[in-house]
C-alpha cells in the first residue's frame, strides 16, 4: 500500500455479548478512494463490526479512528456529520414520505437550520430548503432514481429501495459510505444494476466499506477484502489472494474452488 | 425592493396558491372564515363550550404532533395545561401585567417539559405513557398541598386579560383570542412539520436507526417536540386561567389528559386538521352527554361514568374501524 493515511482505521475492535465474543481483536482500514469488502459466513461478526463503525453498538475494547480522530464514543448522528453515511440492509425506507423527501433527510448531515428559523420562515431557512432540494435532486440523479422522485418511497420495488438508501446516504456528501449487504434479497438484474451504481461511485473516488455475503458481488467491486470467521480476521488481501487462502476455503467457501 | 426579493416574493405567493396545494389551502381558508363567524351566532352558554373546545384543540395539536411524529404517547398532557394556567395565574396575582403573565405560560410549560423530558423520554411505548401519567398525579398532589398555589381551593380573583389597553371582559373576546391561539399553534405546527426538522421527525417515526445514521439528532428532536407540545398546552392553560378567573387542581384531572389523547386519535395522529376536528367532535359529544347525564333522575356519578365509557367506546371504535383517524382516512380516500 502507499503511505497515504487511511480514512478509517479500526484497531483491536472487540465486542462481547455476555460471555460470547461476537468480535475479537479485529483490525481493518479503508484507504481514501478504496472499496474494501468484509466477508464471512453467518455469525462471523460482520454486522457487529458494521454497527461498531456506524455507532449503533459500542465496542467492548479497541478504537475506531476516522480522518485522524477517534470516533468510537460519538453518537451515530455525529459520525454522520463527519461524513460517514450508511445504507442499511434491513432498515426500511422512511414510510409515508416520497422518494425525494427520503433523500432530503440525508442532507441533515450537512445542514443546520433549526426549528425557529423554520417556524418564522426566515430567509436562512428558505435558502437552505432550496439547497437541500438541489442536493437531493443530484443524489437521485446519481442513483438513477429521478423518474421515481415523487412516488411514495414504500411503494418502490426492493432494488429501487436499496438504491434509495444509497441516494439518501449520498445526499449528505459523505467521504465514507458503509453498505450493509446491499445485494441480499435482490434478483439478478437488480443486483447488477446496484453493482453498476457502486462501481460508478467508486469511479468517482468515494471510499466504500462493503459488508457482503455475495462472493461474485465482492469479486467485481472490492479493491481489498477482509475475511472474518467466528469474530476474528482469518485473511486479508485482494480477492484473488483470499480466494486461494486455505483458511478461507475451509471456513467460508466450503471447499476448493 | 431588489430584483431578487421581488422574484422571491413571486415564488412565495405562487407557492401559496400552487396547483397541488390549492384544494387543501382553500379548505383551510374557507374553514377559518366559517369558524370565525361562529362565536357571533352562539348563546352565552355555548360560547363557554366554544372557548373550552378551542383550548382543547390547542393542546391536541401539540399532542398529535408528539404522538404522530415523535411516536411518543403522553397520558399526562394536561399537566402542561395546569403548569401554564398556574404560571399565568400566579404571575397575574403577583401584579405582573396580564399579557406578560400569559406569554410566560407556554415558556414555563416548555421548560418544565424539557426538564422532565431528559430522563423520561428514554422510556418507550406504554412505559412512557405511564411515566407521564405519574407526573400528572404528582403535580396534582403537589398543587393540592402547596400553600403558595392556594392548595385544594386554588387561585381566585384573577384579573381579566388586557391587550394594549383593551380589556377582554366578555366571553366573545375570549372566543376570538382562542381562535387566534388555535391559528397560531396550527401555523407553528404546520411550518415545523414541513421543515428540515419535520422531515427528520417523520423519518425517525418509521426508521430510528436509519434516521440517526443520516444525521438526525433523534434525542434532541424528541425533546423538542415534547417541549413544543407542552408549550401549546401551556398557552391553552394560560388563556384558560384568564377566561375563568379562578383555578384549582381539580380543573386539570387525568380525565382531561385522556380526553386529549382520544381527540388526537379520533381526528388522526400527525394531522393538524385531524386534531382540530377531533377536539370539536369530542367536545360536542361530551357536551350532549353531560346534558343527558344531568337530567333529573340521573345518579350523581352519571356524568363521569358516561364520559369515561364514551371515551373508551370511541377509542375502540376508531382503532378498529379507522385506525389512522378520521382526517387521514378521508384524505387518502379522496
Amino acid at each position: 500500500m502507499t503511505a497515504v493515511p487511511a480514512l478509517l482505521t479500526v484497531t483491536g475492535a472487540t465486542r462481547r455479548f455476555g460471555g460470547v465474543h461476537a468480535l475479537r481483536d479485529v483490525d481493518l482500514d479503508v484507504a481514501p478512494g478504496e472499496t474494501h469488502a468484509v466477508i464471512g459466513p453467518n455469525g462471523a461478526g460482520k454486522s457487529t463490526l458494521f454497527k461498531l463503525i456506524g455507532g449503533q453498538l459500542v465496542a467492548t475494547a479497541g478504537t475506531i479512528g476516522y480522518d485522524g480522530q477517534r470516533i468510537d464514543r460519538l453518537a451515530p448522528h455525529r459520525r454522520a456529520r463527519r461524513g460517514i453515511a450508511i445504507a442499511f440492509q434491513d432498515s426500511p425506507v422512511f414510510g409515508g414520505m416520497t422518494v425525494t423527501e427520503n433523500v432530503m433527510v440525508g442532507a441533515h448531515a450537512v445542514t443546520r437550520a433549526g426549528p425557529v428559523a423554520a417556524v418564522l420562515g426566515l430567509p436562512r431557512h428558505r435558502r437552505e430548503e432550496a439547497e437541500i432540494r438541489e442536493l437531493a435532486a443530484r443524489a437521485l440523479d446519481r442513483a438513477g432514481l429521478t423518474a421515481w422522485a415523487d412516488r411514495p418511497a414504500d411503494a418502490l420495488p426492493l432494488g429501487q429501495q436499496r438504491a434509495l438508501q444509497v441516494a439518501r446516504a449520498l445526499c449528505g456528501g459523505p467521504r465514507l459510505l458503509l453498505l450493509d449487504e446491499p445485494a441480499s434479497g435482490l434478483r439478478g438484474p437488480e443486483r447488477s444494476a446496484l453493482a453498476g451504481l457502486i462501481e460508478q461511485l467508486r469511479g468517482e473516488g468515494l471510499s466504500i466499506l462493503l459488508v457482503e455475503h455475495d462472493v461474485a458481488f465482492v469479486a467485481r467491486l472490492a479493491d481489498r477484502v477482509t475475511v472474518l470467521d467466528l469474530g476474528r480476521v482469518i485473511a486479508r488481501g485482494t480477492f484473488a489472494e483470499i480466494r486461494t487462502d486455505p483458511a478461507v476455503i475451509t471456513a467460508y467457501l466450503g471447499g476448493p474452488p | 425592493m431588489t430584483e431578487r426579493s421581488e422574484r422571491h416574493d413571486r415564488v412565495f405567493w405562487s407557492s401559496l396558491f400552487s396547483s397541488r396545494q390549492d384544494g387543501i389551502r382553500w379548505w383551510w381558508i374557507a374553514g377559518a372564515l366559517i369558524v370565525s363567524a361562529v362565536p357571533l351566532l352562539l348563546a352565552p352558554g355555548q360560547l363557554t363550550t366554544f372557548v373550552l373546545l378551542g383550548l382543547s384543540a390547542m393542546a391536541v395539536v401539540g399532542l398529535s404532533l408528539l404522538m404522530g411524529y415523535a411516536g411518543q404517547v403522553s397520558l399526562g398532557q394536561a399537566s402542561f395545561t395546569a403548569i401554564g394556567a398556574y404560571t399565568s395565574g400566579l404571575l397575574a396575582l403577583h401584579h405582573t401585567p396580564p399579557l406578560l403573565a400569559l406569554l410566560a405560560a407556554p415558556i414555563v410549560a416548555a421548560l418544565a417539559a424539557a426538564g422532565v423530558g431528559v430522563p423520561i423520554l428514554r422510556l418507550r411505548g406504554h412505559q412512557l405513557a405511564f411515566a407521564t401519567l405519574a407526573l400528572q398525579l404528582i403535580l396534582l398532589s403537589v398543587l393540592g398541598d402547596a400553600d403558595w398555589a392556594g392548595g385544594a381551593v386554588g387561585l381566585q380573583g384573577l384579573p381579566y386579560l388586557s391587550i394594549g389597553g383593551f380589556e377582554l371582559d366578555a366571553d366573545l373576546d375570549y372566543a376570538y383570542l382562542v381562535l387566534a391561539g388555535v391559528l397560531l399553534v396550527s401555523l407553528i405546527a404546520h411550518r415545523l412539520v414541513r421543515s428540515r426538522v419535520g422531515r427528520g421527525l417523520r423519518a425517525l417515526a418509521t426508521g430510528e436507526t436509519a434516521a440517526e445514521a443520516s444525521g438526525v439528532p433523534v434525542g434532541a428532536y424528541r425533546l423538542l417536540v415534547f417541549a413544543v407540545s407542552a408549550a401549546f398546552a401551556g398557552l391553552a392553560g394560560g388563556i384558560y386561567s384568564f377566561f375563568l378567573g379562578y383555578l384549582a387542581p381539580g380543573s386539570f384531572p387525568v380525565l382531561l389528559s385522556i380526553e386529549y389523547v382520544v381527540m388526537a386519535v379520533v381526528g388522526g395522529l400527525g394531522s393538524i386538521g385531524g386534531a382540530l376536528l377531533g377536539a370539536a367532535l369530542i367536545t360536542v359529544v361530551v357536551q350532549l352527554l353531560t346534558t343527558l347525564a344531568t337530567q333529573p333522575g340521573m345518579p350523581s356519578y352519571a356524568p363521569s361514568v358516561l364520559s369515561y365509557a364514551v371515551y373508551a367506546l370511541l377509542l375502540i371504535a376508531v382503532v378498529l374501524f379507522v385506525p389512522k383517524g378520521i382526517v387521514p382516512t378521508l384524505r387518502r380516500s379522496s
